[in-house]
């Protein structure tokens, strides 16, 4: 028996949360909206990041030349893959090959589809040219024994179909000989082709498909460029639009700029609501800790006449704070997981973002850093309640209340 | 044990000062029963305050086993609270959110841990006559049992004077009695100790009795020279 354990004071902490349960979930309450929101702020950005990262090192480009008119159409369909189809002259793709910097030219033909078995909404088909492409042909390098041959087909990870098995569009029946990685972007709802392939299937389509298809002879959509090590790819892609003015590059940092731009709105809102909810929350919540510092001022002045030191009774009062805080933020992060994570696609489309979940290193980071927050906010709140009672006198405080 | 040397505690009351305490010299010497009478505001709580180191005297000097109140810090004055003095306040002072038995236990979270302190305070608790009740809350139980509680926790850390304001006031009779004695079997037991009281008829249970009227310590009676000081509460 004597070596039975004494009281502890989480026993004391949690005794106390439990019973002033107004106090206790009305700071919780506060302390999960200011996660959740500080939360999905972090997370949204990161896996935008995260997607435009994957996407763009899954196409290998350096800079994406698309026609003038389409020049946002052309960006949506690589973040978000709205499928569409547009063309620029395919002479363009020998002009741009010659111009000082560019180490590969690499012309793709967009073709929105229509619906087709294996997907819920219209995809994306991307014929490449094999011989000149850096795309597939970079993925198919990483996956050997894999080739994009006759009536071959690559698709992205949102495409449903097993490998081996086929697939039809226009009425033309392709054989799917690989799928690739998730990356969040437009390339997860596409389907890649070789060209010659498309061209045949575009003839084949006045008798075989419901619609007709019509690939302009001589036409691409866009191109890719790859430029030599060493070369500025701001600089290239500034020649490259003043020696084909119909065309309009984009680099890399425009998408991110332009995903920056989408996400903006949406972050601000989010960064906002959390600064607002913070702002009037830690005045609130030293209210609240006041108010209960202030009903509890007798039992803190029994414990100090009792022998306890100013730091355990701070030390008592933050372990609260910092619990509730803690409770909170673990909720708060949980339902915001929930909510983004099952939401995923939906907010997706909303937010018109590429979106790759964060790695779980990465939520639990971010997830941290909303935990770190809260726990700031949790001190911050509590320091005047705090110095108010240390600096009462503890034998006034126990007489006025036997009186 | 205690030695008081013309301490005098003033408060501000708007623009007036009050003179809770004026100019009290006093000794107390270890294993003694003092009691302090007076009527209400006559000053004997605060003095009892500042004989806990609870409230520090405007001006004179006051001396705890040699120890000096004046030169200690806050933190000094914890220190001393948690090992040296035992607190019963009028009313029982336990937390509400805590067990009798941890109520006990409290004070052993300011001083240094020792194993066995559960088995210590069952002990206390069995020695006030509570062994059934350890395990309740504060809330089930009467004003008498929470008192005899509050009596357990002030001896946990062994502390060599328990100060006790009024233990009594909100008591029947015969749980008067009760308290009254226990706190005569502890002092018998060499535990020095100073109550304040409003009630003169408990000068039976002490051994010096001081009377206290507009914050000055009028009188001082020595009732029973050389009382025994032998018994059985675990101290």
């Amino acid at each position: 028996m004597s070596d039975a354990p004494g009281l502890r004071l989480s026993r004391m902490v949690g005794q106390n949360l439990r019973n002033r349960p107004f106090r206790s979930l009305a700071t919780i309450f506060a302390f999960a909206i200011i996660a959740s929101t500080f939360f999905s702020s972090q997370y949204l950005m990161s896996g935008a990041q995260q997607s435009l990262d994957a996407g763009i090192s899954r196409m290998g480009a350096d800079i994406l030349v698309v026609p003038t008119e389409y020049s946002h159409t052309g960006q949506s369909v690589i973040l978000t893959g709205e499928p569409s189809t547009f063309f620029l002259e395919g002479s363009s793709v020998d002009t741009i090959s010659r111009i000082p910097g560019v180490a590969k030219a690499s012309p793709q033909i967009y073709l929105a589809t229509l619906h087709a078995s294996c997907c819920a909404a219209p995809v994306q088909m991307i014929a490449v040219d094999p011989e000149r492409d850096f795309t597939v042909s970079t993925w198919l390098k990483e996956n050997p024994g894999i080739t994009l041959g006759k009536d071959d087909m690559i698709i992205g990870s949102a495409v449903v179909q097993d490998i081996g098995k086929d697939l039809q569009f226009f009425g033309h029946t392709y054989y799917v000989v690989g799928q690739l990685q998730q990356t969040g972007m437009g390339v997860d709802n596409s389907v890649f082709v070789r060209s010659e392939d498309a061209y045949v299937m575009a003839d084949e389509s006045g008798e075989k498909a419901v619609k007709r298809l019509t690939i302009p002879e001589g036409m691409v959509s866009l191109v890719l460029v790859k430029v030599d090590p060493q070369t500025s790819p701001a600089s290239v892609a500034a020649e490259i639009e003043r020696q084909v003015p119909t065309t309009k590059t984009i680099l890399p940092n425009g998408l991110l700029n332009a995903v920056s731009g989408q996400l903006y709105a949406v972050t601000r809102l989010l960064y906002g609501s959390a600064i607002a909810v913070t702002v009037v929350s830690v005045p609130l919540l030293g209210l609240l800790a006041a108010m209960v510092t202030h009903e509890r001022r007798r039992e803190v002045s029994i414990l100090r006449a009792l022998g306890a030191k100013n730091s355990f009774v701070a030390g008592l009062m933050l372990a609260e704070s910092f619990s509730l805080a803690i409770v909170g933020g673990i909720l708060g992060i949980g339902m915001a997981v929930g909510i983004l994570v099952s939401y995923q696609d939906l907010i997706s489309q909303v937010l018109k973002i590429p979106f790759l979940i964060p790695s779980p290193l990465t939520i639990l980071a971010q997830g941290g850093d909303a935990l770190l927050l809260l726990i700031g906010i949790a001190g911050v709140s509590s320091l005047y309640p705090i110095y108010r009672i240390i600096r009462s006198e503890p034998y006034e405080t126990i007489r006025k209340g036997e009186s | 044990m205690i030695e008081v040397t013309g301490a005098s505690k003033v408060f501000q009351s708007g623009n007036a000062e009050v003179r809770a305490v004026d100019d009290v010299h006093l000794g107390i010497k270890p294993g003694e029963f003092a009691l302090i009478v007076g009527r209400s505001g006559s000053g004997k709580s605060t003095l009892l305050g500042m004989l806990a180191g609870l409230i520090r005297p405007s001006s004179g000097a006051i001396r705890i086993r040699g120890m000096d109140l004046g030169s200690l810090s806050d933190d000094g004055m914890s220190k001393l609270r948690s090992r040296e003095i035992g607190f019963v306040f009028q009313f029982s002072g336990l937390l509400p959110t805590l067990t009798a038995l941890e109520n006990v236990m409290v004070p052993t979270l300011f001083s240094r841990g020792e194993a066995g302190t559960r088995a210590r305070a069952l002990e206390l608790i069995r020695t006030v006559g509570l062994s059934e009740r350890a395990n309740t809350y504060p809330g089930t139980l009467s004003s008498g049992e929470m008192k005899r509680i509050a009596i357990a926790r002030a001896l946990i850390n062994r502390p060599s004077l328990l100060v006790a304001d009024e233990p009594t006031g909100d008591l029947d009779v015969d749980t008067e009695d009760e308290i009254m004695r226990l706190f005569r079997q502890l002092n018998r037991e060499g535990m020095t100790i100073v109550m304040v009281t409003h009630n003169p008829d408990l000068v039976e249970y002490a051994t010096r009795m001081f009377r206290m009227d507009r914050g000055r310590l009028e009188e001082w009676t020595d009732l029973h020279p050389g009382t025994p000081l032998r018994g059985s509460l675990p101290i």
